[in-house]
């Protein structure tokens, strides 16, 4: 880190809270503008990261700044004012009726275009692994190649050094500890962190002094053309939701045989839920 | 006019509820079963501003508006109405009344440790003949050397078990025949000052409702909030601020009450259909929902014209007592869809059924509302 100064941007979605959604027949995108929103939460960890970060670098006298970044309807505004209510210092919000309807891939171009034209000092950007509303887990990649910066993948904890960053996560069985130079893309998975609650001071102060810039397609200077949905690749051929199938089967048997087939049959599945290895004593 | 609320009180609402669904909610009914106060839940709130809800960010609080206010107390209730009821008091009529009637130095000295939770604000004008007559307090205050002795029993005082700091009504002692009471700040280390038995309650059980006991109870002087007889100003005013919070609390217990009704309506069958395929259960429904938009919109204008200056007693009365009727007649719908089950401690609709009706009593019982805007009505203007 330069001058003890790191600029981090978290890119955050605003996703629909609502289970049943509303869906557009037609082009098998969501109606988000008919549900309310909520800060998705996988964004909302990586945020956590971001603010966490902030707090350790305060205690080592850097200076870290964290930027909310959103790309959505004009109503996604509302997650950056939760942001900065959480603790981020700035909130930005790109949008314009030409970027509804992008994908991951267009998604990715756009906050990679916002990031090279005005924030190209930025030292570490945060996104959530996957977004609860599509799970593609695409965008946090994709972003890294638009920025052609090296990138790591669901990161479970996450510390700044000098000029780099070590990020901890989990990998099949095993953790794994890996060390990236700066600037590099983080994103963060789910059950990373228990993230904060806002304080009604921080809500009330973040509409007191609102610190949200808007950039539209104009701004981001889109070609006049421009239109995410039909400039995304990614066709939705279909959205259904699954059938899902339980299959009950009964062990039978004397108690120390039953109990062994279930730990040789279940054994892992066990084990990953209680968190531990069942073979060790 | 525009009826929408905006991005601030919605940011608000889903902050609190948050909050309150996480971390009040998987407690609420063994709470009230208990009857026990959550100091655990309390801590947690207390760095979260919810005991500074319309204090200076320079004192510590959020300095969110009263139209914030009223949304954090109907979420809380959503969840937890005694809870909502800790809060509000809290703020309303305990902490509201020292910002605007204290002098700078008893602020400076009370709010901030209110504003953090650390301290429990309480309100005592009830007294065995004194409550809906606060003409009829028989606490008496007198002026000894460099202080105050205060004598008398206050009744059904809500925190009463955890209250740190009480404002008390009191007359002078030394007045013959009718006297105009003074409020006093009486912290509990005041020697003299006594909690009495926690109140077995038909609802709000989680809220320690409790006597207070002031026996020569010393309460130094400058411990006088306010001028000398300005007292039924004071508890006036803190009243029509503590509807608002109590209106919302009713509108909180509804909205649990019809969401509740609504989602079992829709699973619960008989006849073959789900409940929502019968009139008289869509009419219920439709009822409920109707009453608590037409409250929530009282409500927050009530909350509007405090905002903006305006004279809001009548308006604060009105949404009381329309919040706390429609709390009544919803929950007792909803314990109505729920048939058999609504009767039952296995779901929460009979909390919300018990709870709704002190709404009605505390904080000015709904007789008294009318009285208020009756007199509002006559004495303005035409």
């Amino acid at each position: 880190m330069e001058n003890n100064a790191l600029d981090i941007i978290v890119c955050i979605k605003q996703v629909p809270m609502v289970s049943e959604l509303p869906w557009n027949a037609k082009t098998g995108t969501l109606k988000r503008e008919l549900a309310q929103g909520m800060m998705d939460p996988a964004s909302r960890l990586a945020l956590e990261a971001g603010l966490r970060l902030k707090r350790a670098g305060q205690r080592d006298e850097h200076s870290i700044r964290v930027t909310a970044l959103t790309m959505g309807p004009p109503m996604a505004e509302e997650v950056l004012h939760q942001a900065v209510a959480l603790g981020a210092d700035h909130g930005v919000l790109l949008t314009d009726r030409k970027m509804a309807g992008a994908d991951t891939n267009v998604t990715s171009f756009i906050l990679g275009r916002y990031i090279k034209m005005f924030r190209a000092d930025t030292g570490l950007v945060l996104c959530g692994a996957q977004t609860s509303d599509s799970e593609t887990a695409q965008v946090g990649p994709q972003l890294a190649c638009e920025l052609d910066w090296p990138a790591i993948g669901w990161a479970s904890d996450i510390r700044l050094a000098q000029k780099t960053v070590v990020v901890t996560r989990l990998v099949d069985d095993f953790m794994e500890t890996l060390e990236m130079d700066l600037p590099g893309l983080v994103t963060i998975d789910l059950g990373a962190f228990v993230p904060r609650y806002a304080g009604l001071a921080g809500v009330a102060q973040a509409f007191a002094s609102p610190q949200i810039d808007v950039v539209d397609a104009r701004g981001l200077e889109l070609d006049r053309d421009f239109n995410a949905l039909k400039d995304s690749p990614t066709r939705i051929v279909d959205v259904f939701s699954p059938a899902t199938q339980k299959e009950s089967r009964v062990l039978k048997g004397a108690a120390k045989t039953v109990v062994d087939q279930l730990f040789t049959d279940y054994g892992k599945i066990i084990s990953s839920a209680m968190g531990k290895d069942l073979k060790k004593r | 006019m525009d009826f929408n609320p905006c991005m601030k009180h919605q940011v608000v609402r889903k902050t609190v509820r948050e909050f309150a669904e996480n971390e009040i909610g998987p407690h609420a009914a063994s709470l009230d079963r208990e009857g026990r106060f959550p100091s655990e839940i309390i801590e947690k709130m207390g760095p979260l501003n919810y005991f500074g809800l319309q204090v200076p960010p320079a004192l510590g609080g959020a300095g969110l508006d009263t139209i914030s206010y009223a949304v954090v107390i109907e979420e809380l209730s959503r969840v937890c109405a005694a809870i909502g009821l800790c809060v509000s008091v809290h703020n309303s009529v305990g902490v509201y009344p020292i910002l605007k009637f204290g002098t700078d130095e008893q602020i400076n000295r009370f709010v901030p440790d209110m504003a953090a939770g650390k301290h429990i604000g309480a309100f005592c004008l009830t007294e065995a003949n004194a409550g809906s007559d606060a003409g009829g307090v028989e606490t008496t205050a007198k002026q000894t050397g460099d202080g105050y002795t205060v004598n008398g029993t206050k009744i059904f005082v809500t925190n009463g078990g955890v209250c740190d700091v009480v404002l008390v009504f009191a007359v002078d002692a030394a007045s013959r025949g009718p006297s105009r009471p003074n409020v006093f700040i009486v912290e509990k280390s005041c020697p003299g000052f006594s909690v009495g038995e926690i109140e077995d309650l038909c609802g709000m059980r989680a809220n320690p409702v409790s006597s207070l006991f002031f026996e020569d109870c010393r309460i130094p002087e400058t411990n006088l909030l306010g001028k000398p007889g300005h007292g039924l100003k004071i508890g006036l005013t803190a009243l029509d601020t503590g509807r608002i919070g109590i209106a919302a609390q009713a509108l909180g217990i509804a909205q649990a009450a019809f969401e509740a009704a609504l989602s079992y309506a829709k699973e619960r069958r008989q006849f073959n259909s789900p409940l929502t395929k019968f009139q008289t259960i869509q009419n219920y429904l439709a009822d409920m929902a109707t009453s608590i938009e037409a409250s929530r919109l009282l409500l927050y204008r009530a909350a509007a014209a405090k905002d903006k200056g305006e004279d809001f007693s009548a308006q604060s009365a009105m949404a009381k007592l329309s919040c706390s009727a429609t709390a009544r007649t919803v929950t007792d719908l909803a314990v109505q869809i729920h048939g058999g089950y609504g009767y039952s401690r296995e779901y929460d609709v009979e909390r919300y059924f018990r709870e709704a009706k002190v709404t009605q009593i505390y904080e000015g019982t709904s007789e008294v509302q009318k009285m208020v805007i009756a007199r509002h009505l006559i004495t303005r203007p035409s």
